[in-house]
């Protein structure tokens, strides 16, 4: 795959997010993007004037505006700006940092914003999702993005009890993590002591998936603002190196669903981290990283993609759950901000990734902050049927 | 009974019959009952849309649902000051009973809108010209030497003398001399009204309810600017309201053209055939067929019939009421939802589709060499090249 060196480096100064929650009938949509923009701006210490291009995304058809960048121009400030806008299914997040990124890199602007948005309460999330399928014949199979198969997967291969164990557990992880984030939507405070009862008690959903180890469905934004290195090195005293990103698509295909491993398919989240990690000379990306933001719609995709992330061996990545490495203070803390089955904005989600990861290299995420140095970051996005956005972030310009 | 934002879980039952929205309780005759700890219990009746009782009981008896909770958690979720998901999924609040039924009742009532403690005249009144000094701005009174004289009627009226001169503001309570301005009004409300910007000078002026004598051009232009405008202590002149949420269903026609490939994998549903297609490179079959193959970036061409029985690779058992995005209705719950890997498709070239609803139970999913449940397809009798041409499938015995 080719791929070229950036231009010139490029450096995240500044990070506004709103609380994510499922009551934000106060806002509308534009009111509810310039919570996050004037947030942003406040904290990289500029004015709309400093920014040169805004990237703008979101999923349509969540809330059923085409082009909702005309209207959400009242709040992303892109008046009389260069503004680019981009979906990209639920890595849409992900891919406005990419975008940019590349854009700054590209020596094209100095200081661009990424506006990434979603008002879940305003749509419908599940007919929004199975709209996203090909009409011709798979949308009238489709019911959103509920499946069982991955809780499937990890059951058959390492038996029900350990799987609904590990899943629990990392869902209690992430809770733990919700609760010290003052901007997550869910955070119930829930206690390893709960695992055996909510076994039993949480509904199921789709097979062995239950309602609570399933992500929210929230309103939020989240505005990133990307400075070229002179820039950054000026106007910010600790900014947040953008090392690389990837982006890797695939075909729709349904055929990662209760698969033959005999016949292996390509997955998008190994087959990207592969690229990534190879391409950056990271030989050993579990020690290398110090903070993973994954974007995990629920806690039995999260154990199931670990594995894949990080290249993982036989039950490596069920071990490093049950030993609560994954946890602030483990070996590789996943989503001190409790992740996406604690907020899930759609749109935003993964910028969010991105916003949080920026944070904990720069030290400033407040309670839910690693108290070790966070040196090296990695940023994960996921969408339709395995798409992936990996983004690495680092503390030093030193690579 | 103790208070959570000022109200107390009484204040939310007494004010249901003024809450209640029969738009959102048609067609519905049931009981609810509410189990508050510590405070007490209540049952609330609706009959035939309207509601017919909210009372204090002693036991909970012949109610559909019965929802408990704490005073602060039930509160909340009235008011909007607790997530009421989180509530539930954190189990502060239970529902007993009817857990469909009882959801209903969030359509039945307008949220709770916490009312503000309103001013009367005379406190708005004290607190404008008891903030005018404070409100003064030194620099903008150069050269200014003038008194401003309000005169205002009714119950909550009262004289007043502002007086600017050498940087410095005084206020009296009486009017002497002859001010540089004087503003009458027949009424200290309207005046108050008028700083708060719910009424116009105009309309008080044509109304005849107000007057000004004297340099009526100075109070307009410098009063602005040597005064920091009056801050409402309310935060807004009227109480809190409730903002509107506009309720939209947007329902467009659309045609979508098939082209030749999936155009003629429908018109084998329509002939009950199944066909995929094989890629020149890999071999792989794409089930429905597609017109390239993305892996190896080549046109596929070889169109091969498979099944139409196969083996279950996988099923997702639904359980979640998922509506149908095609028509809003909510798909009856369990249903089987599978992955079929029909007969002449290898490894995990799998068709997706429906099991026959009382067979769930029957269905063996396959893994790795494992060999899943034997199914068939089941076609409709008039079939219109259509994905729904198949039924379900069902298992082969």
């Amino acid at each position: 795959m080719a791929h070229r060196k950036k231009n010139r480096n490029v450096g995240i100064i500044g990070v506004g997010q709103t609380k994510h929650s499922s009551h934000r009938e106060d806002v509308n949509q534009p009111e509810m993007i310039y919570e996050a923009v004037s947030l942003a701006l406040q904290d990289a210490n500029l004015t709309m004037n400093d920014v040169d291009c805004v990237v703008h995304g979101n999923m349509e058809l969540f809330e059923m505006i085409h082009q909702p960048d005309m209207w959400h121009m009242l709040g992303t400030g892109a008046y009389g700006k260069d503004s680019i806008r981009i979906t990209t299914g639920g890595t849409s997040g992900a891919t406005i940092s990419c975008a940019a990124d590349n854009l700054v890199a590209s020596g094209m602007y100095d200081i661009v914003m990424a506006i990434g948005f979603e008002k879940l309460q305003e749509g419908h999330t599940t007919a929004g999702i199975t709209n996203m399928a090909d009409p011709l014949w798979f949308r009238k199979i489709q019911a959103g993005a509920l499946t069982g198969s991955s809780a499937y997967d990890v059951s058959r291969e390492f038996g029900l009890e350990r799987a609904n164990r590990v899943s629990l557990t990392y869902r209690i992880i992430m809770d733990k993590h919700a609760c010290l984030n003052p901007n997550a939507h869910r955070a119930f405070g829930l206690d390893f002591s709960q695992i055996d009862d909510l076994i039993k008690s949480s509904p199921k959903l789709v097979g062995d998936l239950k309602l609570i180890e399933m992500c929210s469905q929230s309103d939020g934004a989240c505005a990133v603002i990307y400075a070229s290195e002179k820039k950054a090195k000026e106007l910010s005293r600790r900014p947040v190196w953008v090392r690389d990103h990837i982006a890797i698509h695939k075909e729709e295909i349904f055929t990662i669903f209760g698969y033959n491993r005999a016949f292996p398919v390509t997955k998008s989240h190994k087959f990207a981290a592969e690229q990534l990690f190879k391409r950056n000379d990271i030989k050993d990306p579990l020690n290398y990283f110090d903070v993973f933001e994954m974007y995990d719609p629920a806690s039995w995709w999260a154990i199931d993609w670990l594995r894949d992330f990080f290249d993982l061996k036989g039950d490596e990545h069920l071990r490093l759950i049950e030993d609560k490495e994954v946890m602030i203070g483990g070996k590789l803390p996943i989503n001190p901000s409790g992740g996406v089955i604690a907020s899930n904005p759609i749109g935003a989600t993964a910028l969010v990734r991105v916003a949080e990861a920026a944070l904990q290299v720069r030290g400033g995420a407040g309670d839910h902050q690693i108290p070790t140095p966070v040196n090296h970051a990695l940023a994960s996005g996921f969408g339709g049927t395995m798409w992936t956005v990996l983004t690495m972030l680092e503390k030093e310009l030193n690579w | 009974m103790a208070e959570y934002w000022g109200i107390k879980v009484e204040d939310i039952f007494n004010t249901m019959q003024e809450r209640f929205r029969p738009e959102g309780a048609q067609g519905v005759t049931a009981s609810y009952g509410y189990d508050i700890a510590g405070e007490g219990k209540w049952k609330v009746t609706v009959y035939n849309g309207t509601l017919a009782a909210v009372e204090r009981v002693d036991g909970i008896t012949g109610c559909v649902a019965t929802m408990s909770a704490d005073g602060e958690t039930f509160v909340g979720v009235n008011t909007g000051k607790v997530d009421a998901t989180n509530a539930f999924m954190g189990g502060k609040v239970k529902v007993e009973g009817d857990m469909g039924a009882f959801g209903k009742t969030g359509r039945m009532f307008r949220k709770f809108v916490i009312a503000k403690k309103e001013m009367s005249t005379r406190e708005y009144i004290e607190d404008m010209f008891g903030t005018i000094v404070s409100r003064f701005k030194p620099e903008e009174a150069e050269d200014v030497d003038a008194s401003f004289a309000y005169d205002l009627g009714g119950p909550d009226g009262g004289t007043w003398t502002v007086s600017v001169k050498d940087k410095k503001c005084t206020i009296a309570t009486t009017i002497e001399g002859n001010p540089t301005v004087t503003l009458e009004f027949n009424d200290a409300k309207d005046y108050v009204d008028f700083i708060l910007g719910k009424i116009d000078a105009q309309t008080l002026l044509a109304a005849g309810k107000g007057s000004a004598k004297g340099d009526i051009n100075l109070i307009q232009t410098k009063w602005p600017v040597m005064f920091e405008k009056y801050k409402d202590p309310m935060g807004g002149a009227v109480p809190e309201q409730e903002l509107l949420v506009l309720k939209k269903i947007i329902s467009v026609n659309q045609k979508y053209a098939t082209g030749p490939v999936m155009g003629r994998f429908l018109k084998g549903l329509k002939d009950k055939k199944i066909y995929g297609n094989r890629c020149p490179k890999c071999g792989r079959i794409q089930l429905p067929p597609r017109e390239m193959c993305a892996e190896c970036r080549v046109r596929v061409s070889e169109f091969v019939e498979v099944g139409p029985k196969g083996e279950v690779r996988y099923m997702d058992v639904v359980y979640y009421a998922l509506p149908d995005p095609l028509t809003g209705v909510a798909r009856e719950t369990p249903y089987g939802s599978i992955m079929i890997l029909l007969d002449g498709c290898k490894g995990n070239e799998t068709l997706p589709h429906f099991i026959r609803k009382d067979q769930i139970e029957k269905i063996e999913m396959g893994w790795n060499e494992k060999k899943g449940t034997r199914v068939r397809p089941v076609w409709e009798e008039k079939r219109a090249g259509d994905i729904w041409d198949i039924k379900y499938f069902e298992i082969d015995e």
